[in-house]
């Protein structure tokens, strides 16, 4: 089209003219999407913050273990001591390079039993863990309620949940035995003393939970490999990558490895749900801003009648005249958009960088999907939210001015100039 | 019919324009509307017609037809021999662009205009450079009392001026005919006067065909031929010695 030239001029200067719309259209789409970014970034944020405390109290983002043990939990089913080293080998050569925290990867030897004291017994997870990369793996032990977490070169030292020490009666320094099923399936019993307690919130955990050394697991448990071998990863985008990457170097070595969608599958679904509902949000604010523009775009038509007649006296065509209209709102969209985009990074870098503390609009301790929900809100900028919004400004641009645009190319051209 | 003989040109395209059997029925409740019923017409390059008529009695629609921005519901339009009512909108658009000026009553002109684009808007659609429309179009500002106008926006300008500036955008393509629609309705009569005289001048000194409506017996004065439309007929045409 030769003349488009002019047509984007002509509807460069009717925005210029409609300054006053211009500007209200253009407030509307830059709140909508400052809007959308800021509820984006903040709901990303919070799953991601969910995902990474969760999968931490669970088996991290990536895990391996022998195929069956997810569903039978039996020390039957194991990695031998070569497997685990295959497997940390794996690990290691998957990690993520390119991206900024640490990859964390964590042995275990895990299995159900009773805890008891004098005071009584309760059913336990036992976990025999190593006591550094533990500490970094699930964060239990960095703030201790009470005592210490484990340490390298502890033997017969445990750390149990608050919960467990009330009902059972015991205190850092305490006595305690633990009881299971063996390797070779006999009862055994082992005796420990609390080094330490810790408090998540999430009672299932703090009555059950129990971390032992991983030497005195093995010992106890008859066992040389581990029950599971499991991976904290920077981010939660990378579980799918890392687990490809882990999947193909363990092809045929009968070592399973599974994805936190699936090992926490709680988790998994809470942040489905939710993310379903801010979708939902989002559509409603997305038409808002639509109908918004749309309306705007098609006054500015219909209030113009006698003049796009007058173009087509003047010997543009319905499809010319249309087209200019579609600039004009495409124009507005676009620029009104990118003020929105950038404006709703600005606010999201300004006010929430820190996080948005929620701690005095809500209950104490709020639980669910296997975590502890995190008050303070932290936004998760990043590029595919600019990719989102860049995409959805467009989107909006063109469904908001398509249909003006369309009438505009329709307006019977004698009828139009009679308008007074 | 008042016809040039000089013109080696064929029979058909010797007419600006011409009709045939020209009707426009607007379907409508409970009886359609024939606003135009059988309308006969040739105009000659250079000609200065007047059409005359009550309210109503379908002078708009006439134009409208001959600019092919409406479409007839029976007969045909020629513009300088070329049959027009059948043609598609992209073509038709074309046609206006390149061989019809357009003059309306009022609001002619593009609001976020100044005066000097609204002038050059259908050089500017042709192609024309920038240089060669601004030398034509300051040339003929000065010659029609434009002058020193050039930078106003429409608002800013009288009613006569936007008229002017009107005529000027409608001859400046230099059409094979310009079609004006009452042009001098809302003006006073000096300011009217003064209008027509300026298409006359264009007329006598371009040999710009003009053909407009107006209800202004001192307007029908003027003209070289006065064709007296009523309920959509030509009632009566009198060919006057004037120019043309
Ligand atoms: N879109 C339309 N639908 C129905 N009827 C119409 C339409 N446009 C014009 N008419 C009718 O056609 C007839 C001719 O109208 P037109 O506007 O051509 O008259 P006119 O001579 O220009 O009148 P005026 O001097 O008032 O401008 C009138 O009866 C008018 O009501
Ligand atoms: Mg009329």
């Amino acid at each position: 089209m030769i003349r488009f030239p002019t047509l984007a001029w002509l509807a460069l200067r009717n925005l210029g003219r409609e300054m006053r719309r211009s500007a209200l259209t253009a407030a509307a789409m830059t709140l909508g999407l400052a809007l959308l970014i800021l509820s984006r970034t903040l709901a990303d944020g919070a799953h991601e913050d969910w995902i990474d405390s969760g999968v931490r109290l669970a088996s991290g983002h990536v895990s391996f273990n022998a195929p069956g043990y997810r569903d039978s939990e039996s020390l039957d089913d194991r990695l031998t001591a070569g497997q685990v080293e295959v497997t940390l080998a794996a690990a290691a050569a998957t990690v993520p390079t390119s991206s900024t925290g640490p990859t964390i990867t964590t042995v275990r030897v895990a299995t159900r039993g009773l805890a008891s004291s004098a005071d009584g017994a309760l059913p336990a997870l036992i976990v025999g863990v190593d006591p550094a990369s533990e500490l970094a793996f699930s964060e239990l032990g960095a703030e201790p309620a009470d005592g210490r977490y484990l340490q390298e070169g502890d033997r017969l030292q445990a750390f149990i949940g608050a919960g467990m020490a009330a009902r059972l009666g015991l205190r850092t320094g305490s006595r305690m035995v633990l009881t299971a099923q063996v390797a070779s399936g006999e009862i055994a019993g082992q005796l420990v003393r609390v080094a330490g307690t810790y408090r998540t919130g999430l009672d299932e955990l703090d009555e059950a939970l129990v971390h032992i050394p991983l030497p005195v697991a093995r010992s106890w448990l008859g066992v040389e490999g581990a029950t599971s071998v499991s991976m904290v990863l920077p981010h939660s985008t990378l579980t799918d990558p890392v687990l490809a990457g882990a999947r193909a170097t363990l092809e045929g070595s009968g070592i399973e490895v599974v994805g936190w969608p699936e090992t926490a599958r709680e988790l998994y679904s809470a942040v489905r749900i939710d993310d379903a509902g801010d979708w939902v949000f989002h559509l409603i604010l997305f038409a808002i801003v639509t109908l918004a523009i749309l309306n705007a775009v098609f006054i500015s038509v219909l209030h113009r009648k006698r003049e796009l007649g007058l173009l087509r006296a003047l010997g543009l065509s319905g499809a010319e005249t249309g087209l200019v209209v579609f600039v004009e709102g495409v124009l507005l969209t676009v620029a009104s958009g990118f003020v929105g985009v950038a404006l709703g990074f600005a606010l999201v870098w300004v006010f929430f960088r820190n996080g948005l503390d929620l701690t005095d609009m809500m209950p104490a301790d709020i639980t669910f999907g296997g975590i502890v929900f995190n008050p303070v809100m932290h936004p998760a900028i990043e590029l595919r939210h600019l990719v989102q919004s860049v995409a959805l400004t467009t989107v909006i641009g063109l469904s908001a001015s398509l249909y003006p645009a369309w009438h505009a190319a329709r307006l019977d051209p004698a009828e139009s100039v009679k308008v007074e | 019919m008042n016809t040039t003989s000089d013109s080696a040109a064929p029979a058909a395209s010797e007419h600006a324009v011409r009709t045939d059997d020209l009707w426009k029925i607007y379907p409508q409740d409970p009886r359609p509307v024939e606003a135009v019923r059988g309308v006969d017409l040739a105009v000659a390059p250079g000609e200065f017609v007047v059409m005359a008529g009550p309210s109503g009695s379908g002078k708009t629609t006439v134009l409208n037809l001959l600019g092919g921005l409406t479409r007839p519901s029976r007969g045909k339009v020629w513009v300088e021999g070329r049959e027009i009512s059948a043609l598609p909108d992209r073509v038709l658009a074309q046609v206006r662009l390149s061989r019809i000026g357009f003059v309306f009553q009022s609001y002619n002109l593009l609001p976020v205009l100044t005066a000097l684009e609204n002038a050059e808007f259908t050089l500017l659609l042709q192609g024309v450079p920038a240089a060669k429309r601004r030398r034509r179009v300051r040339r003929l500002f000065d010659r029609i009392g434009l002058e020193g106008i050039e930078d106003r926006r429409p608002r800013k300008l009288s009613g006569g001026q936007q008229q002017r500036v009107a005529v000027a955008r409608a001859v400046l393509g230099e059409p094979a005919l310009v079609l004006a629609d009452e042009p001098t309705a809302n003006l006073d009569s000096a300011t009217a006067d003064a209008l027509l005289d300026v298409m006359e001048q264009l007329n006598r000194d371009n040999g710009t065909t003009f053909v407009f409506s107006t209800h202004d017996p001192r307007v029908m004065e003027r003209a070289s031929r006065l064709i007296r439309l009523v309920d959509g007929r030509v009632a009566e045409e009198i060919v006057s010695g004037g120019a043309g």
